[in-house]
């Protein structure tokens, strides 16, 4: 910062590099997430390719797939495959093609070792996108050698994990934590990223499921403890 | 015309050594040329007690062809003696036939491991005969066998030349008296018709074919049969020399009897990849794709196989979704299979079978990977994982027009993407276009269309408990916030549902789905079930 103005900024001598108080560049291309509040604070704009991205949530079902719709919708209308690795429940056809995905290129595997499918899939480059919910016990090894196969996976690489892990250090350079926010939005703690620490969590309004009134009923007995969502549209 | 003559010189040899286990033991791979025969140890052939063949390791040691058995094993006592077996000869060189069938079908075999081709017609295609010939290289090096070759006018001549060729150089003579010098150089020993008169040609001071036709011609014939001299001028082109071309067989069957039992994995991929290369030439020779095979293991006897005969053999069937021609891909297919394949007992012989072939697509020539090279890879990665982790592992969805949310999505398993492979239950849903946000999914998906279905379906509802008409999960109420959603089916069919659907809310403001049925719940029966959430 105190670098003659005679001099280039630091910044531009190499495209990996950044200061503390700027969000990293890369030279990869990034796929835009499609909530354009969450692309503002990703490094480069949007979901990474090439490296793993890690959710940290509690369980299935606060809105992680929503969330991750419109890029999946996006890499399916591009003529590539979507991988669904180990998700926690059965997925519904309907509301998957509802959200946009393309149902004849996505493909759920099932099975008691998944690291093994996950890592050839990243390793392939033959693949879109993966969503992987990992296993309860995951070792830093695993996860390293999956990060070192997504090097060569060009497209977004997802893997769900729960939120006792966001402590740990890990490969991944990008680790959000996903906790509800009322209905039909979704808190956004970015644990790591290649840039400066988010205090405060991003709120995204969720593709709906509510009704405006029914929104409305269910922001009513609790308005109190849910954070207003007039901030975030 | 112009033939092509490839005389395999340690084809004998070389088909034994394809039985045998790798020595290193890290690679399931075959010897890839004859230099590296040398890796795998002193190895001979045996016919009759005598030595027939050894190789180069073998020689240094200092067996030599002629000697007896027991004088080769003191020599070399580490060595690997094998019966000569002209039936295996036969089965590596038909493979070496069938690659050649890949560039011309005029593909006739001679004695001596001699494949004969005429490739006149094909020069164009090829790109002249350089290339023509660096290609064939290329396409037989991973069948593992030193080659010899020469180009002639004559198939007779591309005989003969190829047997001698020290070296792989094939200049053509353009002209005629060019081509009767380099004839007239062929020793009398490379005649079929010459081998009985060896004796007498050779008092008479006849060594080549140049003496031979400078002898008045009566005599000779009076002699030596007529023979003799016709395979010349059939060599000379002054004789017609019509061949029979081969035919491919209709179906593909070889058979590797393994030279020591195998008893894992690795030893039998090294056999089973003999064959996969020998199934690959056939499939070139009828210019198509394998789309399909099946390897059968010839398991040791044991007593538990004397009862049960059937078990003696164990089968291991491999379908592939996109028919392929690359070894390669079928290699790690079977690689992946065989590791997950217990073996019952050990393996003594393997034999492939394959029936299924497609005709092949025009080669592919385009310069940058286009939408089908990306599809071809994502189809050979989804193949892997059925060959590994089975076919129920691998899952489509599909939806169904029914209103039941259990029913409503069909899992079609398998890496394959015809829809019309597994048609059973309702009629699919075309939502290819769905009315949903595909043509908004650059819009702000706040205002996407509301979503009707939960993402995720618990397989079996969760009853909830009932405290005053309010559903708990795990102790805390649920607030009904959307609802009710009325579902009424089944009664065709069996599985009658009635049932009010609600969305409610947890205490941590997840949206979930639950249901209650439509008539009144019974003393002590459970009232409300969770059965999705919104992911």
């Amino acid at each position: 910062m105190s670098s003659p103005s005679s001099l280039l900024p630091l910044e531009h001598l190499h495209p990996a590099l950044w200061r503390a108080h700027q969000l990293g560049r890369g030279r990869e291309a990034v796929h835009a997430s499609g909530y354009s509040a969450l692309d503002a604070e990703l490094p480069g704009g949007g979901w990474p390719q090439r490296a793993l991205t890690e959710l940290l949530l509690a369980g299935p079902g606060w809105g992680e797939m929503r969330l991750l719709a419109p890029v999946l919708a996006r890499v399916g209308a591009a003529g590539r495959g979507v991988l669904l690795l180990g998700p926690p429940a059965e997925p519904c056809a309907e509301a998957l093609a509802q959200l946009g995905l393309d149902l004849s290129r996505c493909v759920v595997i099932r099975g008691d070792d998944l690291l093994w499918p996950l890592e050839q899939a990243l390793r392939s480059g033959q693949v879109g996108a993966v969503v992987a919910w990992a296993p309860a016990r995951l070792k830093g090894e695993a996860l390293r050698r999956l990060q070192l196969a997504a090097q060569s996976h060009e497209g977004p690489a997802f893997i769900v994990r729960g939120p006792a892990v966001a402590m740990q250090p890990s490969p991944a350079p990008l680790r959000l934590a996903l906790t509800g926010a009322g209905p039909d939005a979704l808190a956004v703690r970015l644990v790591k990223r290649r840039g400066p620490a988010l205090e405060q969590p991003l709120l995204l309004s969720l593709p709906p499921v509510l009704s405006r009134s029914a929104r409305l009923r269910a922001l009513t007995p609790r308005r109190t403890s849910v954070p207003a969502l007039s901030a975030v549209a | 015309m112009l033939w092509i003559g490839v005389h395999l010189p340690a084809l004998s040899l070389e088909s034994f050594i394809a039985t045998l286990a790798p020595e290193s033991p890290e690679e399931g791979r075959i010897v890839e040329d004859a230099d590296e025969i040398d890796l795998v140890g002193p190895v001979a052939l045996i016919e009759r007690h005598r030595i027939v063949a050894a190789n180069a390791a073998a020689r240094d040691c200092g067996v030599r062809v002629g000697q007896k058995r027991a004088t080769a094993l003191a020599l070399a006592p580490h060595a690997r003696l094998g019966e000569a077996d002209p039936a295996r000869d036969a089965a590596a060189l038909m493979a070496v036939a069938h690659v050649l069938m890949g560039f011309t079908p005029a593909v006739s075999l001679v004695a001596d491991h001699v494949v004969l081709a005429e490739v006149q017609a094909s020069l164009r295609y090829f790109g002249g005969l350089p290339r023509l010939l660096q290609r064939l290289h290329a396409e037989l090096a991973p069948l593992g066998h030193a080659l010899r070759l020469a180009c002639a006018p004559t198939a007779q001549g591309a005989q003969w030349l190829a047997v001698g060729s020290d070296d792989t150089t094939h200049a053509l003579s353009n002209t005629r008296t060019d081509w009767r010098a380099r004839i007239g150089t062929v020793p009398v020993a490379r005649m079929a018709a010459a081998a009985p008169h060896l004796a007498a040609l050779e008092a008479l001071g006849l060594a080549t074919a140049a003496d031979l036709w400078k002898q008045p011609r009566a005599g000779l014939t009076r002699r030596f049969g007529g023979e003799l001299l016709a395979d010349i001028d059939r060599a000379l082109g002054d004789l017609a020399d019509p061949r029979t071309a081969l035919q491919p067989a209709p179906t593909f069957d070889s058979r590797l009897e393994l030279f020591m039992r195998a008893d894992d994995s690795a030893a039998l991929l090294t056999g089973a990849a003999v064959l996969l290369n020998r199934l690959t030439a056939w499939a070139t020779a009828h210019h198509g794709l394998v789309a399909g095979f099946e390897l059968r293991l010839h398991h040791e006897s044991c007593r538990k196989m004397l009862e049960d005969p059937s078990s003696r053999t164990s089968k291991l069937e491999i379908g592939l979704g996109e028919p392929v021609s690359d070894t390669a891909h079928l290699h790690s297919l079977l690689r992946e299979r065989l590791q997950r394949f217990p073996l019952a007992a050990s393996v003594i012989e393997l034999s492939l079978h394959c029936h299924a072939i497609t005709p092949g697509a025009p080669p592919n020539t385009e310069l940058f990977p286009s939408a089908a090279s990306v599809g071809e890879g994502w189809h050979r990665l989804l193949e892997r994982f059925e060959a590994r982790l089975g076919p129920h592992n691998i899952q489509r969805l599909q939806p169904v027009a029914d209103h039941r949310p259990e029913l409503a999505t069909t899992v079609r398993q398998g890496g394959e993407d015809s829809s019309a492979r597994s048609r059973t239950q309702g009629a699919p849903l075309n939502l290819a276009a769905p009315a949903g946000p595909t043509a908004t999914a650059s819009g702000d998906p706040a205002h996407w269309p509301r979503l009707k279905r939960p993402v995720w379906l618990l397989r079996e509802p969760q009853p909830l408990r009932d405290e005053g008409g309010t559903p708990l999960l795990s102790g805390k109420p649920l607030w009904l916030v959307a609802g009710p959603e009325r579902i009424e089916a089944g009664w065709w069919d069996g599985g009658y549902a009635a049932r009010d659907y609600f969305i409610a809310q947890d205490n941590d403001g997840a949206l979930l789905w639950v249901y209650r049925f439509r008539r009144a719940p019974e003393v002590g029966e459970v009232g409300w079930y969770l059965q999705g959430r919104f992911g």
